[in-house]
């Protein structure tokens, strides 16, 4: 009926959440990202090529 | 007991079309992702919104008139209710159809954080996959889908997280306890907004809010949820024994794009939960809880204060580390999950006090702020400028060629909690430990001799009378775990069953 082929999940042992790959300054948690300043290169020019009108125009029904 | 689950509503745009006819764009998405004809199996039976939680049913729901102007509406559109509503159950046993005009994807019920974020992720790769072949069908990239909940003129579309509990939880106790924890749970689980708006009505730039939904919030408690939005829905559809369970459904929360965003928004509302279970929640009446959900919204500096009932007032911050201290002193050492749960939310909440550059890539609010504040700085523009909303919109598009978010993650610049692999396996199967899973594997076993299915229930064909599999009280992992063995081995429906049957009585 659908696209998606019947791979099975495979069972893997209890772990809530990955363990962080070096110790953060907190002492655990999940890896954080270096978050200094934006890719300009990349992320401002994606930015940059959002069509400034695109809010004004973006029209949905009222959902849940 | 531990199931949660989450709906989200898409929005949807065709960008070749000046006037764009949600029915059919959703519609079409969710059929362009079968490869076969669309076969009606989604069981209605099962729903029924109008039951209270506080005990009563009510005749109607503010949305019932609108919905009938709908029908006549979209009355003369040739095809079916069914049809429109394209309801599918996938192999992962997430549901996947056209609701209220926007495609929506409920995740199978986890029992992990760690797999709800994985299938939440999945239903993201399953829509654009959908979105990505109605393209090709169409000849470019006019399809586009947004994880978010608003369209900036007042028209909301939602993102439910659920909860299984005991029914022995008086409802009376959930208000209580998770008013004051919702109004504030946007501190953590806020996707930002850019501009003020209300229901159905106009929009004003300028401001950035906490949440996409607080504009929304009009009342403390309903049973509605297009209109007169609640903080607290009391709708009372548990798709369990109804003797024994209850489902929280809330709409209060935003879709989130951020993983880890997802993991505390749910993780902490189960931790919470466990207090009120226990009796061990703080008492932290609020004077008007709708008031102070947007008070707290519209107030990216975190300074805001809301009054509370027995006199004084809190911040948001103040309300989220009363529930902290009450969670670390009751629940702590209790299992691993909950141990992450607590020491990230603690980190979290220390770090919105400090250095929140460092929340990027974490918390939703915080990314989209710090990404549109670079843009403003960068551009020289003010922040009434109508380029920022859409730059917020862009930043929920799940295209990854085009979503601001996705490319922020491509950049390695947001905390993951799930990776590739996890999410490709939750596209092709559901938790092994939950009846989520179970539905999915009846859906890869026996495609053919599912007459009809839902949450609760699978009904099988190919007998004088039908044959139904009952998960209504299907909830202990172990057991779950044997019906799924027993369903991979049988021959036949039939066989799976009556094993089944055999299974349960030995038990007994």
């Amino acid at each position: 009926m659908s696209e998606i082929t019947t791979l099975e999940r495979r069972e893997r042992p209890f772990d809530p959440m990955p363990k962080p790959t070096s110790p953060s300054e907190e002492g655990g948690g999940p890896r954080r990202p270096e978050t200094g300043s934006p890719d300009k290169d990349n992320l401002l020019k994606r930015m940059r090529k959002v069509d400034p009108k695109q809010a004004e125009r973006y029209r949905q029904r009222t959902g849940e | 007991m531990r199931l949660f689950g989450i709906e989200t509503e898409y929005g949807i745009t065709r960008e070749d079309q000046e006037v764009v006819d949600p029915v059919v764009e959703s519609m079409e998405l969710v059929r362009a992702h079968l490869t076969d004809a669309f076969e009606k199996t989604w069981d209605y039976s099962g729903e029924d919104p109008h039951e209270d939680a506080r005990g009563f049913r009510v005749s109607g729901l503010q949305q019932d008139k609108e919905e009938d102007e709908f029908v006549k509406l979209d009355g003369h559109r040739p095809f079916s209710f069914h049809e429109m509503k394209s309801d599918l159950v996938l192999p992962n046993g997430a549901r996947f159809y056209n609701d209220h005009t926007h495609p929506e994807y409920s995740t199978p019920e986890c029992r992990t954080l760690r797999d709800l974020i994985a299938h939440d992720r999945a239903g993201e790769r399953i829509l654009q996959r959908a979105a990505t072949r109605r393209n090709r069908a169409l000849r470019g990239p006019h399809v586009q889908l947004y994880k978010n909940n608003t369209d900036f003129h007042g028209h909301s579309y939602g993102c439910h997280d659920n909860y299984l509990l005991p029914r022995s939880i008086a409802f009376s106790s959930l208000t209580a306890g998770l008013l004051p924890f919702l109004v504030s749970r946007q501190l953590i689980a806020g996707a930002g907004k850019v501009g003020v708006e209300a229901q159905e009505t106009g929009f004003r730039p300028g401001l950035f809010q906490l949440s996409q939904r607080a504009d929304f919030m009009e009342t403390e408690l309903s049973v509605d949820t297009m209109h007169n939005r609640p903080i607290l829905n009391t709708r009372d559809e548990p798709h369990a024994d109804h003797t024994k369970y209850r489902r929280l459904h809330l709409i209060i929360g935003d879709a989130n794009m951020c993983e880890y965003a997802t993991a505390l928004k749910v993780g902490t509302t189960r931790v919470v939960l466990e207090l009120i279970a226990r009796g061990a929640v703080p008492t932290l009446e609020l004077d008007n809880p709708v008031t102070a959900v947007k008070e707290i919204a519209r107030d990216p500096d975190l300074k805001a204060v809301v009054r509370r009932k027995a006199g004084g007032v809190l911040s948001g911050l103040d309300i989220q580390e009363a529930y902290w201290r009450a969670a670390q002193k009751t629940l702590s050492g209790q299992d691993e999950e909950t141990d992450w749960i607590l020491r990230e939310w603690a980190d979290t909440l220390r770090l919105l006090t400090g250095d929140r550059s460092r929340l990027v890539g974490r918390l939703d609010w915080v990314t989209k702020l710090w990404l549109l504040e670079t843009f403003v700085r960068e551009e020289r523009l003010s922040w009434d400028d109508p380029w920022l909303a859409s730059l917020d919109l862009e930043y929920h598009n799940i295209d990854p060629t085009r979503g601001l978010f996705l490319g922020l993650e491509t950049e390695g610049k947001t905390t993951r909690i799930t990776n590739e692999a996890e999410i490709e396996a939750a596209i092709s199967a559901g938790p092994s430990d939950t009846r989520g899973g179970i539905r999915g594997l009846c859906i890869r076993r026996f495609p053919d001799q599912v007459k009809s299915i839902q949450w609760e229930r699978v009904q099988f064909t190919g007998w004088l009378s039908p044959k139904v599999l009952d998960m209504n009280d299907l909830f202990d992992p172990d057991a779950v775990k044997a019906l799924a063995q027993v369903l991979e081995a049988a021959a036949s429906p039939a066989d799976a069953l009556k094993a089944w049957s055999q299974r349960k009585e030995q038990w007994q």
